[in-house]
């Protein structure tokens, strides 16, 4: 090699050194932790993972930042397609569990741990068994009754009963429901839960009840503060057409057919709703005719 | 000299390589130098694929405007040819070279834009929100500036995100063209037919006449793209009554899957009278087409008209400038709103309920890039682009539909107005790959009139209710199969919900909380009512969604004699 190729070869290689430095100075474990994070949500989890080995390397005493990097890794490797490893994932996601057992972190790794079998590859064709799924979220259930997981568990386990749609899994649910509404009053989840009850109360066949929980719904949805204009189109729609062809209170479901024309007048269901309004006119005016109700 | 060759040979690759860069490095700063006046601190690019006449021209109109409030900034732009657009809207974005504002939309697929739009753009939900500065004075003063328009900007609103990425500038509409002049020479009349029957009688003279060279005049020009657009506008919106059967989930809108359900169980058949009139009115039209459309192209069916040989083509408002630049000087140049049948119609009367409705949606869109170093700038510019006064200004140049509520659009451009009220189809028979192949065979040989609908139906209705319980099944499965995604999601959307502080904290964990329970809680609910429905098989006795069942008609019964006591009282 001449000397000047081997000069050409040493600024080739500078940057790469000079990088290669950069990489080995900014060790800083929670920064790591963040970095994985964002190439996570970006779909890049070969990146994120190095990320994540990296600060679990930085941080060899227990911490919560070792958790947290643990749990990273843990979700990527559940998470990730292609490419996913189930096993080391359940793996590490006890791990958390073991390092901090009440650590927030601890009750989502037992609630990924729950959901693990819904996700392997083979489960759209053999779901996992309903019974085992209902324990594995009652564990977490049982463990952390208050934390958002735990809601997020008693949900799950309530909705995969009412997918069911047996009559007899629909009552226990209902009744479950009802009770967690009443020991969670200040759970951020109640709008989800009345969405869940008026399922319920559809396989029931509880119109009256699937009214209310509908109403239910929608005044404990959470308002978002940065976005003020939510989507309800759909929830008023619901509203109306439960209250018209179920409960027959006419009253209700003119209100909501109008606040729909009224707030969203771009919206698709609004030719049918304005024709729902006239119907409930017409039959109004076709009882009233009937003999014998005074009509004048 | 001889050691001066002999070194050249030696590094004549580096020397190649070293070469181009330099030449490529000048080339980008000479470029990016050019024609930039004295006085500029920003230099801003926008990307886009819109080489249509009128475009550059507009951007570059408003960009002075917007010079004249803000001297310091220079808008460059970059139009690059559409076949190419999405190579290099990728190598600009990967290479950390792309434009500061750029149009998104065409060039990749949705997938791998939904990786670009985490990546490489900027959210803009907590801007949308906040009035745009540029309606001051106006009745726009203090509204968030999503709600000045038509559509309330949904089409900048990416569902998978979660997040406003886009801000439209301007609408798109289908509507028919047609030629004015060769329209009052053959029938005679001097403004277009609106109603369906005054259409087709209009068609059948326009067909018994011939040219100067004994050639029959075409009175709709058409392809398979065009007979999509027929069928789409004019056709399946007659199958609406449908919904009152078999919307089971009782949403407004029928889906594949309660179609199947409704035609497996008997609740419904291909024989129910909106469905039929759907293929009747399709074959009066494909009789006035050219003969051998389904085989032509776009291009083809456009040159027919351009040269004066069909009177009808329907088309967007994207081709209105191109097909007005050919029709200057030759024929006047006309839009018309599909025509309808009335309730009077003695054929589809007693099935038609309405017009079509077509939803506001605005496109034309532009994203902010994470490489943009005047980010406010960017945004500012796009804020002036969006004002009621500068869209109206800048659609009036190209000749689009402005975005925003409250602008006036050409005349033309007013036959595009979109029908907000109106019924919508029904008859949605795709399923899964078999049945999606089938119906396309049988639709194709009815349009080209090879059999007729009854003979479609022999042939389709026992091999979409012999497959169908398969493919919904696997339509059910895939539905399994994507819920990773959404975990993958959640599970990167918790973590930014934990990195935001204050009110965005505030807002992510509702939204969080809003995501989880419809992507992960409610997400198999519907399709279990479904399977139950399918399951039950045939109920004669089962009340159709949007009926009053005896039951119900008690209760309003008993409810207006209720109202009646209480009015007593009062």
């Amino acid at each position: 090699m001449t000397n000047s190729n081997r000069a050409f070869g040493l600024l080739l290689l500078a940057p790469l050194l000079v990088t290669g430095c950069q990489v080995a100075r900014a060790p800083d474990p929670e920064k790591r932790i963040a970095a994985g994070w964002v190439r996570f949500s970006q779909g890049d989890f070969t990146l994120a993972l190095a990320e994540f080995e990296s600060a679990l390397a930085a941080l060899p005493k227990p911490s919560p930042a070792r958790v947290q990097a643990l749990y990273g890794l843990a979700t990527t490797w559940n998470l990730r397609r292609p490419g996913e490893e189930p096993d080391r994932a359940a793996r590490l996601y006890r791990e958390v569990v073991d390092a901090a057992p009440a650590d927030d972190l601890a009750a989502w790794s037992l609630l990924a741990l729950a959901r693990m079998p819904l996700l392997a590859p083979g489960a759209a064709v053999k779901p996992p068994e309903a019974a085992a799924l209902d324990q594995a979220y009652q564990a977490v259930i049982d463990r952390f009754p208050f934390h958002e997981a735990g809601e997020q568990a008693f949900l799950l386990q309530q909705a995969a009963r009412l997918t069911i749609s047996r009559p007899e899994q629909a009552r226990s649910a209902l009744a479950a429901l009802d009770e967690f509404l009443k020991t969670h009053p200040k759970t951020s989840y109640a709008s989800g839960a009345w969405r869940l009850i008026a399922h319920a109360c559809q396989v029931l066949n509880l119109p009256e009840r699937r009214l209310e929980a509908v109403l239910k719904e929608w005044q404990t949805t959470e308002r978002d503060p940065v976005n003020p204009g939510q989507e309800l189109a759909l929830t008023y729609w619901n509203i109306a057409t439960i209250a018209e062809f179920e409960v027959g209170d006419f009253g209700v479901a003119r209100e909501y057919y109008r606040k729909l024309i009224r707030e969203y007048p771009a919206e698709q269901r609004v030719f049918l709703a304005k024709q729902e309004l006239k119907r409930m006119d017409e039959l109004e005016a076709r009882l009233r005719a009937e003999p014998g109700t005074g009509a004048p | 000299m001889k050691a001066v060759w002999a070194w050249l040979k030696s590094h004549y690759p580096l020397l190649v390589v070293g070469v181009t860069f330099c030449w490529s490095a000048v080339a980008i700063v000479s470029y990016r130098k050019q024609a930039v006046p004295p006085g500029v601190t920003t230099v801003l690019r926008i990307g886009h694929w819109q080489l249509e006449a009128g475009v550059r021209e507009a951007f570059n109109q408003l960009a002075a405007e917007y010079r004249k409030l803000h001297p310091e900034v220079w808008i460059v732009q970059d139009a690059i040819p559409e076949s190419t657009y999405g190579q290099w809207m990728t190598t600009q974005l990967m290479g950390g070279t792309a434009p500061d504002i750029l149009e998104v939309g065409i060039g990749v697929p949705y997938n791998v834009l939904l990786g670009f739009y985490n990546r490489y753009f900027m959210p803009l939900t907590a801007y949308v929100n906040q009035p745009n500065p540029y309606n001051a004075g106006t009745d726009f003063e203090g509204e968030a500036w999503r709600k000045t328009y038509k559509d309330g900007m949904r089409n900048g609103y990416i569902e998978e995100l979660q997040e406003f990425m886009l801000i439209p500038l301007a609408q798109f509409g289908v509507r028919i063209f047609y030629n004015k002049t060769l329209l009052k020479k053959l029938t005679g009349l001097e403004k277009p037919p609106r109603e369906f029957r005054e259409f087709l009688t209009a068609c059948e003279t326009i067909r018994k006449q011939k040219d100067e060279r004994g050639r029959a005049y075409v009175p709709i020009t058409a392809s398979a793209y065009h007979a999509a657009q027929w069928d789409t506008y004019m056709c399946a919106p007659l199958t609406f009554r449908a919904v009152r059967l078999v919307d089971f989930n009782r949403d407004g809108l029928v889906g594949t899957d309660e179609l199947f359900v409704g035609l497996k169980t008997g609740r419904i058949d291909f024989d129910y009278p909106p469905f039929e009139a759907r293929f009747r009115m399709l074959r009066h039209l494909t009789d006035q087409f050219q003969s051998g459309f389904t085989g032509l192209g776009r291009d083809e069916a456009v040159f027919l008209f351009a040269q004066q040989r069909a009177v009808f083509i329907t088309t967007g408002t994207w081709d209105a400038g191109s097909l007005e630049e050919q029709a200057k000087g030759v024929f006047e140049l006309g839009i018309m709103d599909f025509p309808f049948p009335t309730a009077a119609d003695p054929e589809f009367g007693a099935v038609v309920e309405g017009q079509r409705f077509e939803r506001p949606a605005s496109s034309f869109s532009f994203a902010l890039t994470r490489t943009c170093k005047n980010p406010e700038v960017a945004l500012d510019f796009l804020r002036f682009l969006s004002s009621r006064r500068n869209n109206e200004e800048l659609n009036r140049i190209i000749g689009w539909i402005p975005a925003i509520r409250g602008t006036r659009m050409s005349l033309l451009m007013s036959a595009f107005e979109p029908h907000l009220e109106g019924v919508y189809s029904t008859m949605n028979t795709t399923l899964g790959g078999e049945t999606i192949i089938k119906w396309q065979q049988v639709f194709t040989l009815f349009q080209i009139g090879q059999i007729d609908y009854a003979e479609l139906v022999r042939d389709f209705k026992p091999f979409y209710l012999g497959k169908g319980t398969a493919e919904l099944d696997e339509i059910l499965r895939n539905r399994i199969r994507g819920m990773v995604r959404d975990e993958q999601f959640l599970a990167g959307y918790r973590a930014k919900v934990l990195a935001a502080t204050g009110a965005e904290r505030t807002s992510r964990e509702i939204k969080y909380h809003q995501l989880m329970t419809a992507r992960l809680v409610v997400r198999d609910l519907g399709a279990a009512l479904i399977r139950k429905r399918l399951a039950e098989g045939e109920s004669s006795t089962a009340t159709a969604p949007y009926a009053f069942s005896p039951a119900v008609i008690e209760k309003v019964r008993a409810r207006m004699g209720m109202e009646r006591k209480d009015g007593d009282r009062l």
